[in-house]
């Protein structure tokens, strides 16, 4: 499970001076359970996402990813998730099986565990036709499909997905939220920000609205429904980030 | 940190690279194709053009031809010059149709004959280079008549010729053949191969850095366990390969198109012999580790700190020119090791790299400047190790 414990990101622009990307943040995601993460774009929701994969350090507070701290554990943390965001692209060079052994390489599998899991996800994800293809040489859905592939190579518990969907066309968006289903069912626990309310009101068991790096409101849809007295989740999240977004 | 890691960034970076077809061309293709395109392309344009100017026929226009019969008639059968008559001689000179005008003073033939001296006048254009030549010729043939003239007047007087020459001056080079052979590549090979370790290993830095930033796939990298340290070790050992890599193949170009060359040299009467003592060579390498490790390490600090292929570019192509002018220090004469240079990066290797072809090995040198190079490497592979923990330096915005 995640939990954080008043995280928080600070970084220093020349214009704009001291920027609280993450503010004191305090979230709790369990095994089993799809926890949302909904916030405009700059809302900090990826910062959130880089603090936990351990890629940036926090400036202050700390978090606890199944068990192991962010700060004094970092690389046992980085092997108990699965992370994919847009910023996480594949190498062009590289083979769709060549990439998934090298990163399960790195996470420490040996050679017959490796030829076992990408057999099986290159089934389950109906990659074999090009299993042997360069990345640059594949197509932007099979290339998802080998993101995916390399993000549970390893078999993680936790899985941290920034925006999966962003600017993917509907078919393999929704072999993403399939995905993400299937792995609700293995009792993982993941965690998946969005701008997408639908996508959020379809697949959550938890929301957290973020916004200017602070945690808004937090809990199940109909917990956030009878805080805010609206039914909608975009009227939910109008609401809680502020009608001065608006037109 | 785990050796395991390294190893498995380490292949996975190198077999990357050998698939990128810029990193292919500088760092194998380039090295191969340069030095005999440089030596067999320059020596010969030199042999063709020696032989075409001693060809060359030279039109010249001559002023009072007559004042100097023999001269003149001297002149006529000579192949290298076409006496033309061409009245403004200056004009002609000036327009190219002519390469040097002469003129015999009218007295000539009779102060020749009393033992006097005439005058001759040779017009040319020194800026001109077919006429400078030309010029050059005629002194030569007027040296030549002058001599006889002169063996002439002794003999009448009855002087033994040596009485001009009470000092005979005979000059011997001692230095053996093949060090005249070594010499060439002393002054070249620690220059070209110096700059050649670096360009290298330059694309390969950038893909790896600033590129793996453009791309999207250096975050992919580190949400994986391996550690920064890892990666950084990985990164590093490939970059270095490529350098050494590089350094290798220079050298073995260098050498074989080195050796090959020297015949076409022995045509043009240097004499030199060409050979390179396999020691010499395995110096070295032994010397060109520590550089490649730093030249590697510079490159990747630089290069991961740019956001995009682009930036790395123009941040690396200053670094060329600060590399170039110190190792140009094996061409400049006089310039010698000493304890001093000895602490200064490239200009260090470079010298030393010239002693070593020569033949000449001042241990102590060597042994200093592998150790303070090798210091310098390790210091730039500490900082590029700390540029990778740099949150700053790796998502710059």
């Amino acid at each position: 499970m995640i939990k954080t414990i008043n995280l928080s990101k600070t970084f220093q622009d020349k214009k704009r001076g001291e920027i609280r990307a993450v503010d004191n943040v305090n979230l709790e995601c369990q095994p089993g359970k799809i926890f949302g993460l909904l916030g405009l774009n700059g809302a900090g929701k990826t910062t959130l996402m880089r603090l936990l994969s351990t890629v940036l350090k926090p400036t202050s507070g700390t978090a606890k990813i199944n068990g192991f701290d962010i700060i004094s554990d970092p690389q046992k943390v980085r092997a108990n998730i699965g992370f994919l965001s847009s910023d996480t692209a594949l190498y062009p060079r590289l083979t769709a099986q060549e990439t998934v052994t090298y990163f399960a390489r790195l996470n420490g599998l040996d050679e017959d565990l490796i030829q076992q899991r990408t057999d099986e996800l290159f089934r389950i994800f109906n990659m074999e036709s090009f299993r042997d293809r360069r990345v640059d040489k594949l197509s932007s859905g099979m290339k998802q499909k080998v993101s995916l592939a390399r993000t549970i190579i390893h078999n993680p518990k936790i899985l941290i997905l920034d925006e999966p969907t962003l600017g993917l066309d509907v078919i393999t968006s929704r072999n993403i939220i399939q995905f993400i289903r299937k792995a609700k069912e293995e009792d993982k626990c993941v965690l998946f920000s969005t701008h997408i309310m639908y996508e959020a009101e379809k697949l959550c068991d938890e929301i957290a609205v973020i916004h200017q790096g602070k945690i808004l409101a937090v809990g199940t849809l109909e917990k956030l429904r009878d805080t805010v007295r609206l039914k909608n989740l975009d009227e939910i999240f109008v609401k809680l980030v502020g009608e001065e977004h608006e037109f | 940190m785990n050796s395991k890691k390294v190893k498995i960034i380490y292949f996975k970076e190198m077999k990357d690279m050998l698939r990128d077809r810029r990193t292919l061309i500088s760092m194998i293709l380039v090295p191969i194709l340069l030095f005999p395109i440089l030596i067999f392309g320059m020596s010969s344009l030199m042999i063709k053009m020696t032989k075409q100017a001693a060809k060359r026929v030279n039109p010249i226009v001559v002023i009072g031809g007559d004042n100097a019969p023999a001269l003149f008639s001297q002149l006529k059968v000579d192949k290298s010059f076409e006496i033309v008559p061409e009245s403004d001689y200056q004009t002609a000179l000036k327009d190219k149709k002519i390469t040097a005008a002469l003129e015999f003073s009218t007295d000539f033939e009779k102060k020749i004959d009393a033992g006097d001296s005439a005058q001759i006048k040779i017009y040319y254009d020194a800026a001109e280079i077919r006429s400078e030549m030309a010029s050059g010729k005629l002194d030569n043939l007027f040296k030549a008549f002058q001599d006889s003239v002169v063996t002439e007047r002794l003999k009448v007087k009855k002087v033994d010729r040596s009485l001009l020459h009470p000092v005979k001056v005979q000059k011997e080079n001692l230095a053996p053949k093949e060090k005249m052979g070594g010499f060439f590549l002393a002054m070249f090979l620690p220059y070209m191969i110096m700059i050649m370790a670096l360009t290298g290993a330059m694309y390969p830095a950038i893909d790896l850095t600033a590129g793996e930033k453009e791309r999207g796939t250096m975050e992919t990298l580190l949400v994986s366990p391996a550690s920064r340290g890892e990666i950084t070790s990985g990164k590093f050992l490939a970059v270095f390969t490529a350098s050494l890599i590089t350094s290798i193949v220079s050298t073995g170009s260098m050498v074989i198109t080195a050796g090959s060359s020297f015949t076409r040299f022995e045509e043009m009467g240097k004499g030199a012999v060409f050979s390179v003592n396999p020691l010499s060579i395995l110096i070295l390498f032994l010397l060109m580790i520590p550089y490649c490790c730093l030249a590697s390490s510079i490159l990747l600090s630089l290069s991961l700190f740019a956001k995009s292929y682009k930036e790395a570019q123009s941040y690396l192509s200053p670094l060329l020119i600060v590399i170039i002018l110190p190792a140009m220090v094996s061409f400049l004469p006089g310039f010698e090791l000493s304890a001093r240079l000895a602490f200064i990066p490239v200009i260090n290797t470079s010298l030393v790299l010239k002693e070593v072809l020569l033949g000449t090995y001042h241990w102590g040198f060597i042994g200093l400047i592998f150790l303070s190079t090798t210091i310098y490497a390790l210091i730039a592979i500490f900082i590029t190790r700390r540029l990778f923990e740099r949150e700053q330096v790796l998502f710059r915005t």
